[in-house]
């Protein structure tokens, strides 16, 4: 196995290593530069584009400057952005990733669990009228015309009722006398809902060998209400009271996001999930189980719908690899500052720094991830063996 | 002779086969609506230059693209009040009311008083028996469009589907039967071509090259083909390979290419089949996104139907123009939804422990 691992840690290498030229010689292959608009300035001296060219390593020729890129790269330095200029691609990552993965990681826990349930439902309830109308449901929100559907939800929510506000991180206004950035108040908004799943998450775990029924569910509530009244206690309370019409601001520009997200990301785990459950109930331990006499709702939640879950936690797992990728639509889409929007904007933009910058970011996550999902397959289900090669 | 019977009796259970699991795919309800609807659709899709032909349709009104035809309204000049609500008018959204038009709009036309009748050409025009589903603000007909669409979708998807799926099946069957080198190279290959992001990655194409619809499937079908389906379709001849006919093939002497052609690959084919009617799916889509972004070389498809009502402003205006915006996105998502519904009957089919008995 270790073997096997230090191979594929070798091939990585390599195959990250032609990313980076290919991706590099993409960015070059794109008509024009960062600075073409330069030229239709008619206030600058003719000379200028040219020394903004010499300034940032521009007029070299393009073996070169892939040359330096790739040594500079290996050494940690990823340049400045050409788009904003002091700022290096380090420190934009590092300022839009946490809004990217706020955003997304609720909509995927959420879009997750609802999944799983309607997943669990609608193969237990096979045949039955309500399978067939939540099929159709599903069917319609996982193939739904994805940027259509935003709209609409926009301009019914944001324009037709005006509960929501239409796009944006934030109302510029609330925030022209606040204390402190916004990125301080978002951090601590991290921080929080990090620190409220992970109570959520032991609660589940502690509770999750108790044999009675009842017993887990009065515990598992109680834990909710422990957080609630926790998190009342939290926010009115020394530095978060100052933070909290800044944070709660931010929480009311991501309800529609993370909604219309959700509605179209649930179906997907829903589906797979009923497929796999199908597959499972056809198993002879389940015969055997109904057989026992034990009660249907046991048989399906602890029989069978635990051996469902492995095709789907791995799907999950290749879901969270693709956010970012995913992103850039729905960013763009509610004007959302983050990561997907930093892609899009420095790709179109031709700020390569940042542009190879994430994407390189993207590509080892990938990377990285499909070295885990070979490695957990196997240690998962024994019927897959890693053979020495390949 | 023999070898004749022989080949006649291949073929009558080639037959047999292919009813039984006909028989089985009309046992499943949704399967059959998905058809249903990807038929609606083709019908469509060919129905546009039949009605050209015969000349049923007037290539100038009826065009997609260049097509015009404007429908002629008398309306009633009017003058809106200062103040709010008058015996007339609840609020300043009511005036002017369906067939009345503002006078202080027509500044442009001389010697209009309140009171006349004004004709004028309405753009767009709601749907009528001339234009079912109306025109958009140039004057062309949307039903037309959808019709247009509907091929552009048809071609895209399944050109980029087979394409992706032909590719993906060939590799995934060989980096599984060979192993070794050749397999920890497609596994690389494919690895680098799920390193790059999608959506960016075709921006950055269609930015240095014209994308026509046949060059966008065959970029689709390539990225698609090179990428993850490799992994799955893999996974799915690994577990072929160790079947005890392989084995029995290569005892009676059965050579590498034989094997993987004669006994591998038709026992993948039926996923790679039902791969392929997925893949339909999100190459229709992404058509769509990248048309909704306006990156596309295209005439007209679903996607600039979406693009052209978003950036004329009536997306926001509600219901009051829905035949500018309701057909092209459910069109999107029905003939996506329909391909889905299909590739869930065709594994309901070959996946027997999915069957109901």
């Amino acid at each position: 196995m270790l073997e096997y691992i230090i191979r594929r840690t070798f091939q990585m290498t390599i195959v990250f290593f032609l990313f980076l030229i290919f991706s590099y010689l993409l960015f070059n292959a794109i008509p024009g530069n960062a600075f073409s608009s330069l030229l239709l300035n008619p206030n600058l001296p003719p000379d200028a584009y040219q020394r903004v060219l010499e300034i940032y390593g521009l007029d070299k020729p393009l073996f070169e400057r892939t040359q330096m890129y790739i040594v500079n790269f290996f050494k940690g330095d990823f340049g400045y952005s050409y788009k904003y200029f002091p700022k290096t691609p380090i420190e934009l990552i590092a300022e839009r990733l946490p809004r990217t993965l706020m955003l997304f990681s609720i909509v995927n826990i959420v879009a997750f669990y609802t999944g799983f349930f309607i997943g669990k439902v609608l193969a237990w309830r096979r045949g039955s009228k309500a399978e067939t109308w939540i099929t159709v449901t599903s069917v319609f929100s996982y193939t739904v015309f994805y940027p259509w559907f935003a709209l609409m939800m926009l301009w019914v929510f944001g324009y037709k009722l005006g509960w929501l506000p239409i796009g944006k991180f934030l109302f510029p206004e609330k925030w022209y006398d606040a204390p402190f950035d916004s990125d301080v108040v978002f951090t601590s908004m991290i921080k929080f809902t990090v620190v409220v799943s992970v109570i959520q998450f032991i609660a589940y775990l502690v509770t999750r060998g108790i044999e009675s029924l009842s017993l887990r569910r009065n515990l598992r509530f109680g834990s909710l209400l422990a957080i609630f009244i926790g998190s009342y206690f939290y926010w009115n309370n020394g530095e978060a009271l100052i933070q909290k019409p800044y944070a709660s601001d931010i929480a009311y520009h991501m309800i529609l996001p993370v909604m219309v997200v959700t509605v179209v990301a649930f179906a997907g785990t829903a589906l797979l999930t009923r497929t796999t459950m199908m597959e499972v109930l056809k198993e002879d331990y389940i015969l055997t189980a109904r057989a026992k006499g034990i009660s249907q709702k046991r048989i399906r939640d602890r029989h069978a719908a635990r051996t469902a879950l492995l095709p789907v936690v791995t799907s999950f797992i290749f879901t969270i690899v693709t956010i970012i990728d995913g992103s850039v639509l729905t960013e763009q889409i509610f004007s959302w500052p983050g990561m997907g929007q930093l892609l899009l904007q420095s790709v179109l933009e031709e700020d390569i720094p940042v542009a190879m910058a994430t994407f390189s970011f993207v590509g080892v996550f990938a990377l990285i991830a499909h070295l885990l999902a070979d490695v957990s397959y196997s240690y998962l289900d024994p019927r897959i063996r890693i053979k020495s090669q390949g | 002779m023999d070898k004749n019977l022989n080949q006649d009796l291949q073929k009558e259970l080639r037959r047999e086969a292919l009813k039984r699991n006909w028989r089985l795919f009309k046992q499943s309800k949704l399967g059959m609506i998905g058809l249903y609807i990807v038929i609606f659709f083709l019908f469509l899709a060919l129905l546009q230059p039949f009605l050209f032909i015969t000349g049923i349709w007037n290539k100038g009104v009826y065009d997609p693209v260049v097509g015009y035809d404007t429908i002629k309204d008398t309306l009633l000049v009017v003058e809106c009040p200062k103040e709010y609500p008058t015996e007339k008018y609840e609020s300043y959204t009511d005036c002017p009311a369906k067939g009345e038009v503002n006078v202080k709009k027509l500044y442009m036309a001389p010697g209009v008083e309140v009171g006349d009748m004004y004709e004028t050409f309405i753009q767009p025009a709601p749907p009528s028996r001339t234009h079912l589903l109306g025109t958009d603000s140039l004057g062309r007909d949307i039903f037309s469009q959808i019709m247009e669409g509907s091929q552009v979708a048809f071609i895209l998807g399944l050109l980029s589907a087979t394409l992706g799926v032909g590719i993906s099946t060939i590799l995934g069957t060989i980096a599984a039967f060979f192993g070794g080198r050749i397999d920890a190279y497609l596994m690389r290959q494919s690895d680098l071509i799920l390193m790059l992001p999608s959506l960016p990655l075709l921006f950055i194409i269609s930015a240095f090259a014209e994308l026509k619809v046949w060059h966008l499937a065959v970029v689709l079908g390539v990225i698609g083909g090179l990428g993850g389906s490799v992994i799955t379709i893999k996974s799915q001849a690994l577990q072929v390979k160790v079947k005890p006919f392989v084995d029995s093939a290569r005892i009676t002497g059965g050579s590498n290419m034989k094997i993987l052609f004669s006994h591998v690959l038709p026992n993948v084919a039926p996923l790679a089949l039902l791969f392929m009617v997925f893949s339909v799916t999100g190459a229709i889509a992404s058509e769509s996104v990248l048309s909704f972004l306006g990156l596309l070389n295209i005439d007209m498809s679903w996607g600039i139907m979406i693009y052209l009502s978003q950036t004329d402003g009536f997306i926001f205006s509600g219901m009051r123009y829905w035949w500018l915006i309701l057909p092209a996105g459910l069109a999107v998502t029905f003939l996506a939804g329909g391909f889905y519904l299909v590739g869930r009957g065709l594994d309901d089919v070959f996946n027997p422990r999915l069957r109901k008995r």
